[in-house]
Formats: C-alpha cells, sequence, structure tokens
C-alpha cells in the first residue's frame, strides 16, 4: 500500500511542485500565472513531438537524457516521500543516491559537449565546477546527522531527534545547508535561473538547448523529479511527528512540501540571481554551515553516547 | 625445478632471446610467449592461495653477500601476482601495434621487449622475495627498466630531460629505503622480513623512525603528492603502453611494499593511521585538482595516478586506525576498499592510456586544445575510453564506484567513539566526496573535448582505429571495468587472501556491505542498456540540423570551448595549486604594427614553488606580511569564520 503510494507520489507530485513554485513566482510578480499541471502538459506535449539532432552530435546526445532519467529515478527510489518509506533502503544508501545524481549530471554535460556548441560547453563546465563544490555540502550534511543519530540509511537518517540545544543546531545547519544543495542541484535561483533569457547567464538551461521533443521531455521530468526529492529531504528532515497514526505523517508532509515549494518560490521572487562568480562562495557558506552542524556533534563523545 | 622458480627463468632467458634474435616480429612473439608461459605458471602456484590455501614458501639458495633467500608467497603477494603479470602481456601485445611504425621504419624492438620482459620478472622477484636485499634488487631492476623504457624516443631531448627526472626521483626514494633497511639490519644483524618483523612488533623508538623513512620511499615509487614532481614528465614522454603500465602496475609495489611492512609492524599506533590517511587524503585532493587544466591527456591521465593512489591510501589510514581501535569491520572496508581500488584502478588506468596512445597514434597529438570530434574517426576508442572515464570518475555501476563506495562505509563507521574522531572521519569523506566530485569533471573534460564536438585544429587524417593488437588490450580492460563493477565479488576474490593477513579481517564483512549497492548498480545497467538501444533505434532515422548557435549563425570550430576556457573558473579558484605559465608578446600602441602571442602551458605547482621559494623566499613572506594590514576585510572575515567554528564546537562540546 505504501509502495504505491510512494510511487504515485513520484510520479505526480514533481509537475505539482513545480506549479506551485511557479504560482508562489506569479503571486509574488501580481500575476495569475499558469495552472498548477502547466510542466506535465508541456512533458506531455514534448512527448509527442519528433527530435531534431545536431549534425554534429554521436550517439552519446540521444542516449544522455534518458541516463540523467534513470539515475535521477534511481535516487528518487532511495528516498523518503510524504512520510512514506523510501522503496528502497541500504546501509549507506546516501553515497549511491549522490553517486546516480552525479551519473545523470556527467550525462548531461557529455550530451552538452557533444554539441560543439560554445555556450553549452560553457553551461557544463560551470555545472561541473559547482557540483563538485557541492559534494562535500551534502557529506558534510548527512555526516553530522549520521553522527548525531548513528543510522546510516536515508530512511533511518531522516528525520533527526532534536534533544537539546547542540542537536538542534545541528538540525538548523543542515536543514539550511540541504536548503542550498537543492538550489543548486535543481538550478534555482540565486543559483541559476531557469527563465533567464540570456543563454550567457544560464547553466543547466543552457546545456539542454539542443534537446528537443522526448529528450526534452526526459530532462524535464528528470529535473522536476530533482526538485521534488531535494525538497522531501527537507521535509523529511524537519518532520515533527513521523511516528503519529497513519493519515497525520503524510498530511502535515504534505503541508510541508507545499511550505518548501511556497519558500523556494518566494526566495526566487525576493532574491536577484548571484553572480557566477558569487556562486562558489555561496556554495562555501554551505560547507560551512555542514561543518557547523558536524563540529556541534561533538558532544557525543564518551560522555554523551 | 618449481613452476614458480621456471617462470622466473623463462622471463630471464627471454629477455636474452628478445635482445640476441634478429626481426622485430620475432622479439615481440618471444616476448609475448616467454611472458605467457610465466604468468600461466605463476598462477598455477598462486592459485591455490588465493583459494584460501596456505602460504606457498620456499628457500632459493643464492651466493655469497645475499645467503639463501626465503620465498614466500601469501595472499597479499598472490594478489599482487595474479594481475600485474597478464596485465604486463597486454601491454606487451599493445606495444606491437603502438611502436609498429616505429619498429617497421628499422628501429630495434629487442631491448624495448627485452625490458618488458625484465619488468615482469620484476614483479616476480618483489612480490615473492622475503629477504631485503633481494628485495631491493627487484625493486632496481623494475626502476631501470622503467626509466630505459621511458626513454625509447630518445633522440628527443624533452624526453630524455623526463627520464632522467624519473630516474633520480625513484634514486632519492631507493636511498631512504636502503636507509630504513639499514636500520633494521642494524637491530635484528638479519635481512629477513621475517626477522624485521619480530623487531618491528616490539615497542621500540626506532619503529616510528622506521615507518616514517618506509612511508616516504614507497610514496616516492607510488607517486603521492608531493613527491609527484616527477610523474607529470614521464608519463607524457613515455609510449602509451609505458605510461600504462607504470601507472597501473609498476608503481603499485608502492602500495604493496607499505602493505608488506604494515603487516610486518603489527597493530599500528594512532598516528600513523592518521598520517597514512590524511596524507593520502592531501594526495587525492591534489592530485585531482591537477587533472582539471592539463592540456596533455597523458599528463592528465597521470595526475590522476597520484589521486587514486591517494584514495586506496587513505582505505589503508581507516584499515590502520580500525586496526588500532580494534573495531574489525572498519579495518576489513578500510584495507578492503584500499586493495580494491588500487586493482580496479589498474584497470582502466591502463584501459584509459591505451585510448591516448591509440589517439596519438591516429593523429600524432594528445593535446586537447587541438583535438575534437574524435568519436566519429575512432568509434571504438572512443567507447573504451568512456568506459574508462565513467569508471575513473567512480559513478555507479562501473568498478571505480565500488571502492570509494567501501571506503565511505570505513570513514562512516558507528563503532568508533563518538566526538571529535568521528567528526575528523567524516572531514575526511567530505574530502573524498570533493576529490570524486572533480574527478568526473576532470574525465568529463578530458572525454568531451577529445571525442566530441569538432576537432579545434585541423588534424591529419587517422589511418582508421586502433589495429587489432591495441584494440584488444583496451577492449579487455573495459570489459574488466564493467565486469568488476557489475560483480565484485571477482575482485573480492582476489583480495580475500590478503584481506585476511590482517588479524580480524574477514571478508563477508565486505561482501555484504557490498550487496545492495551491486544489485541496485545492476538494476541500472540493465536500465541504462535499455535505454541505450532503444534510443540508438530510436533516433536513427530523425531529423538533423546545425547545432543551435543562439542566433548567430557564422559559427566556426575556434568558437567551441576549449581545454582552458572549461578550466578557467574553476583554475581561478584553486589558482594555489593550478600554476600556469604565461608567455605572451601582446601587442602594443593604438595600431599595433606586430601582432600579439599568447601562451599558457599549466606547469606543476610543487616544481614551480621549490623554484619561487629557493628564488625568492624571505620577499614572499614580507609580501604577505605587508598585504595582511591593507585587506581588514579579509582578516575580519577569516576572524568571524574562526568565531563561528569554535563557537559551534564549544556547543557541541557543552552536551557533555
Amino acid at each position: 500500500m505504501s509502495l504505491v503510494g510512494t510511487l504515485l507520489a513520484l510520479l505526480l507530485l514533481p509537475f505539482l511542485l513545480i506549479g506551485i513554485v511557479q504560482r508562489t513566482r506569479s503571486w509574488w510578480a501580481g500575476r495569475r500565472g499558469p495552472g498548477l499541471w502547466q510542466s506535465a502538459f508541456d512533458v506531455q506535449r514534448l512527448l509527442r513531438k519528433q527530435s531534431v539532432y545536431s549534425t554534429t552530435t554521436t550517439p552519446l546526445f540521444r542516449i544522455a537524457p534518458w541516463v540523467f532519467l534513470a539515475s535521477a529515478v534511481g535516487s528518487a527510489l532511495l528516498t523518503p516521500v510524504l512520510g512514506l518509506p523510501p522503496v528502497l533502503s541500504f546501509p549507506f544508501d546516501f553515497v549511491w543516491f549522490l553517486y546516480a545524481f552525479g551519473l545523470g549530471r556527467v550525462a548531461i554535460m557529455l550530451a552538452a559537449l557533444d554539441t560543439g556548441s560554445s555556450f553549452e560547453g560553457m553551461g557544463a563546465a560551470r555545472e561541473g565546477l559547482f557540483a563538485s563544490l557541492l559534494e562535500p555540502v551534502w557529506f558534510a550534511a548527512f555526516g553530522a546527522l549520521f553522527c548525531l543519530t548513528d543510522a546510516t540509511s536515508l530512511a533511518e537518517l531522516l528525520p533527526a531527534p532534536i534533544t537539546g540545544l547542540p542537536a538542534a543546531t545541528v538540525v538548523a545547519a543542515v536543514a539550511l545547508a540541504l536548503l542550498v544543495a537543492v538550489q543548486v542541484e535543481s538550478a534555482r535561483v540565486p543559483v541559476d535561473d531557469p527563465a533567464t533569457h540570456l543563454e550567457l547567464t544560464m547553466i543547466h538551461e543552457v546545456q539542454v538547448l539542443d534537446h528537443s521533443g522526448p529528450d526534452l521531455a526526459a530532462i524535464q521530468i528528470g529535473s522536476a523529479l530533482k526538485l521534488f526529492i531535494g525538497a522531501s529531504l527537507l521535509v523529511a528532515l524537519l518532520h515533527p511527528c513521523p511516528a503519529a497514526p497513519a493519515p497525520w505523517p503524510q498530511l502535515v508532509a504534505a503541508g510541508m512540501l507545499i511550505g518548501v515549494a511556497v519558500l523556494i518560490g518566494t526566495i526566487e521572487s525576493l532574491v536577484a540571481r548571484l553572480q557566477l562568480r558569487m556562486v562558489p562562495w555561496y556554495i562555501g557558506a554551505a560547507l560551512l554551515l555542514g561543518t557547523v552542524g558536524l563540529l556541534a556533534t561533538a558532544w557525543r563523545g564518551e560522555g554523551g553516547r | 625445478m618449481h613452476e614458480f622458480l621456471f617462470a622466473a627463468l623463462v622471463l630471464a632467458i627471454g629477455a636474452v632471446a628478445a635482445l640476441l634474435l634478429p626481426g622485430n616480429r620475432t622479439r615481440g612473439w618471444i616476448a609475448l610467449t616467454t611472458q605467457g608461459i610465466a604468468a600461466v605458471a605463476v598462477w598455477v602456484t598462486i592459485a591455490p592461495v588465493l583459494a584460501g590455501g596456505a602460504p606457498w614458501t620456499a628457500t632459493l639458495p643464492w651466493a655469497a653477500p645475499i645467503g639463501d633467500v626465503p620465498l614466500r608467497i601469501d595472499g597479499l603477494g598472490a594478489f599482487f601476482l595474479a594481475w600485474s603479470l597478464p596485465m604486463t602481456w597486454l601491454g606487451t601485445l599493445y606495444a606491437q601495434g603502438y611502436l609498429g611504425a616505429g619498429l617497421r621504419a628499422g628501429r630495434n624492438g629487442g631491448p624495448h621487449y627485452a625490458l618488458l620482459n625484465l619488468t615482469a620478472l620484476s614483479f616476480v622477484i618483489v612480490y615473492s622475495v622475503q629477504n631485503a636485499l633481494a628485495f631491493l634488487l627487484g625493486w632496481e631492476i623494475a626502476a631501470v627498466a622503467a626509466w630505459l623504457l621511458v626513454i625509447w624516443d630518445y633522440g628527443n631531448q624533452k624526453v630524455r630531460f623526463a627520464g632522467f627526472n624519473y630516474l633520480v626521483s625513484t634514486q632519492v626514494g631507493l636511498f631512504v629505503l636502503v636507509a630504513a633497511f639499514m636500520l633494521l639490519h642494524g637491530r635484528t644483524g638479519a635481512m629477513d622480513f621475517a626477522a624485521f618483523g619480530t623487531f618491528l612488533q616490539q615497542p621500540d623508538p626506532q619503529r616510528s623512525t622506521i615507518f616514517l623513512l618506509l612511508g616516504v620511499a614507497f610514496a616516492l615509487k607510488a607517486a603521492f603528492f608531493p613527491f609527484h614532481t616527477w610523474l607529470p614528465r614521464a608519463h607524457a614522454a613515455a609510449p602509451a603502453h609505458v605510461s600504462a603500465l607504470m601507472s597501473g602496475v609498476i608503481h603499485k609495489a608502492g602500495l604493496f611494499g607499505f602493505l608488506r611492512f604494515a603487516l610486518l609492524l603489527g597493530p599500528p599506533e594512532e598516528w600513523m593511521g592518521w598520517t597514512v590517511l590524511l596524507f593520502g587524503a592531501l594526495s587525492a585532493f591534489a592530485g585531482v585538482l591537477y587533472t582539471v587544466a592539463q592540456r596533455d591527456l597523458k599528463r592528465l591521465l597521470g595526475y590522476s595516478s597520484t589521486e587514486n593512489v591517494g584514495i586506496a591510501a587513505m582505505g589503508f589510514g581507516v584499515g590502520c586506525l580500525g586496526w588500532t581501535w580494534q573495531q574489525p569491520a572498519m579495518m576489513t572496508l578500510g584495507f578492503g576498499a584500499g586493495l580494491l581500488h588500487l586493482f580496479h584502478h589498474a584497470v582502466f588506468k591502463c584501459l584509459l592510456f591505451y585510448a591516448a596512445g591509440a589517439i596519438h597514434r591516429a593523429v600524432h597529438t594528445v593535446d586537447i586544445e587541438r583535438l575534437g570530434g574524435l568519436a566519429r574517426v575512432l568509434p571504438y576508442t572512443a567507447t573504451w575510453f568512456l568506459v574508462g572515464a565513467v569508471a575513473i570518475a567512480g559513478l555507479p555501476p562501473l568498478n571505480g564506484f565500488v571502492g570509494e563506495f567501501l571506503l565511505f562505509q570505513g570513514l562512516f563507521t558507528g563503532g568508533v567513539a563518538g566526538g571529535e574522531p568521528r567528526i575528523a572521519l567524516v572531514a575526511m569523506a567530505c574530502v573524498l566526496a570533493f576529490v570524486g566530485g572533480v574527478g568526473a569533471l576532470a574525465m568529463t573534460r578530458a572525454f568531451g573535448l577529445t571525442f566530441l564536438g569538432v576537432a579545434r585544429q585541423r588534424l591529419p587524417a587517422p589511418p582508421g582505429d586502433a589495429p587489432a593488437s591495441m584494440a584488444w588490450p583496451m577492449a579487455l580492460h573495459a570489459v574488466a571495468a564493467v565486469g568488476l563493477g557489475l560483480v565484485p565479488s571477482a575482485g573480492l576474490w582476489l583480495i580475500g587472501g590478503a584481506l585476511q593477513s590482517f588479524p580480524g579481517a574477514r571478508v563477508d564483512t565486505v561482501a555484504t556491505a557490498l550487496t545492495p549497492a551491486t544489485w541496485l548498480g545492476r538494476g541500472l545497467a540493465v536500465v541504462l542498456l535499455l535505454f541505450g538501444v532503444l534510443a540508438w533505434w530510436r533516433g536513427r532515422a530523425r531529423r538533423r540540423s546545425p547545432t543551435w548557435g543562439c542566433g548567430y549563425n557564422a559559427v566556426s570550430v575556434r568558437m567551441q570551448y576549449t581545454g582552458a576556457s572549461f578550466a578557467e573558473h574553476f583554475g581561478r579558484l584553486f589558482a594555489a595549486f593550478l600554476t600556469t605559465r604565461r608567455r605572451e608578446q601582446l601587442p602594443t600602441a593604438v595600431f599595433p604594427s606586430a601582432s600579439g602571442r599568447l601562451q599558457t602551458q599549466p606547469v606543476d605547482a610543487v616544481e614551480q614553488r621549490i623554484f619561487e621559494v629557493l628564488g625568492r623566499g624571505d620577499a614572499m613572506v614580507t609580501d604577505v606580511a605587508e598585504r595582511v594590514p591593507e585587506r581588514p576585510r579579509l582578516a575580519f572575515l577569516a576572524g568571524l569564520l574562526v568565531l563561528l567554528l569554535l563557537g559551534a564546537w564549544l556547543l557541541g562540546g557543552l552536551g557533555r
């Protein structure tokens, strides 16, 4: 039952989440905005179209979007969503989770280089740089939770029990670090602007300029899924009542998910995107937060066990 | 005569025959046949040991200064022998195609094949003898043979320089190793490893000194940062198969030496484990940074050796700490990760060097700034290189992921006392994660700029993809990289004996740790294969159009992103490690009469800094001291940072 629920949530909610973010942005801008399911309709339309391939490209270009989608699905299966247990869970699944992200990223970067376009190469270089700076942030965040809970799988790491001021510090620092990580991984403002009009300033969108039709749909589904996974991690980390009787954890998680989407949309509306040369410092701040969280677990020494 | 001694004899005879017999074809066949026979004979000896049997022992009577040489192949030696000889054989096979043009032009290939045989002989010696003098003999054969192999193209002054640079470095390492052996000999009066072991397991103040001396000697051999300066030159200068064998196989002897003496040393002290871990992390960090900015593909791959031996050493560090703290699971995971990673590194690094050699054969350059679009002219080489690149980036489901996954498990061990040690281990995991991310970036850059897009300069028309003698070694290594990722138990079987030499280590700990991720990896592999076939089939007859130029339709190949532009932002962030030499002659005046020139070349930071410090060290200190008061914001920021981190730590400490 819960398995069906998780799979349904993974199938439908990513589009809804993007819809809520878009709606929040429209609301801040004083517009009505598109419908909540607009991104799902877009994907449906793309799936009916035909792909056009650049004359420069190799078969790698045709495979890459699907590798990206497969890796996003692989990560999604390990994520606890909507207060439900994840589809798969094993010790150190978070390592697999992050490395699967890496595989998808490499596929997209290679496809971008395959076109021979300087814009897309530019996007690939940025994506690789920011993602590699982000890796330690992820591990510092999960490592701090590991030091706090002694657990080693995503399902057990989240939510972390808040037992006192140091533990609260850890959770707060990790939550902020994860928020930055989500913004970088799913290419949101202030790191990247999915709606900018200038290719020179983009990161994720510029890499997929040459994809079209079903291939582009695969990339959009994958991106939506990545945003949803990230938001779900945040929700699972901060969930106040994961052990309550049946419908309550799910309802609370759904409410929190909407909250995270509204938060992301609000940040996008109120903050300008950073200059590209400032993005490493933004990620550095997240690493600092992760380190703070990690150091704040020092109390779990000989006395604290 | 026993098969094992027979193997050594056959290799020696093969070397002499390759020197004396006429005809390059005959010489090549002699080397291949003798190495093949030797590899089979060695496998006959080690197969029972690998299957879990008792170590194989024998005594070799020798002349006066050395005396009887005890031979002993335990799990550790068997593991190294198991792949060293077959990989050397593949390298020799590759040499037939790679050197083909030179050999056909009348160059005598005899010495080269003889040296390859001697390299295989040195493995037989180093991985089996239990006598320090015989060990040094094998060690020197490997070093000198590698030097002579590197300078194949000795007519080129740069190649000779690179060769001598390597020779000097490796001899410095030898001095340190001899010093350690002399200390041991002085205390024990013997040259046998068994006697060394009895002495080393006692508490003695010289134990630490000997540990450090051995560490430096083995680190020089395996090209750890900051002892790696010979490596980029040597790898760029050597023929591709020599680079492959040096990086993948020969220099693994350094890691073997470390493990051999770690076993003799017994339970290490805590600082030793931390030293190895930190040193490995530093090496992995620095090595991977270098790989991002290189423009010579072989130099890039050389630096990535420094990264990967660093990762293996991190595993050994974790293993040593687990040994000290009596945490068998941590010890097993650490040493298991290190052993598996060094083997996997040999598999994909040889593959990548072979592919680089195929590129060099086809277009006579491995300069990333000039290459591009080779996937269309060298489709097979491109495929094999892609497999190697994904594997070396540590991505699932290929074999590079296995070792790193185990290492993460070792670093995040639940049994460790909470508090600072655990925080330090998690911090090391963050370093490893960074190394993984940057490695993926560097390998994407290397593959993408070389094989995808369009050539950045006019390249000579290649004579077709690699010939069979070069293609087969690549294909076999690629199959191994995929196979060892999907069936890691195969690699586990090889390291099983070596792992169980460490008291308390259990192979099934590693097997259990790997099982779920392996199944997920297999699932991913099936899905990827399915998607690949579908996308291939679906996309064959689709519409084609030029790449979208963002509205600009006069694009030229020179406008593609280059290797330098790809690494530019990264290079600015890590300028301390990525030094660049600029040679520029910029146009002057408003209407310049002469055209300008700008050339950039990444140079090794350690080498550069040594010269800088020697040249103007005092001035540099003054510079820094003067600059700090000028930039109060920087000092303020640093102070704030320290305060924040100290505050978090104190807050964490309050809970005790």
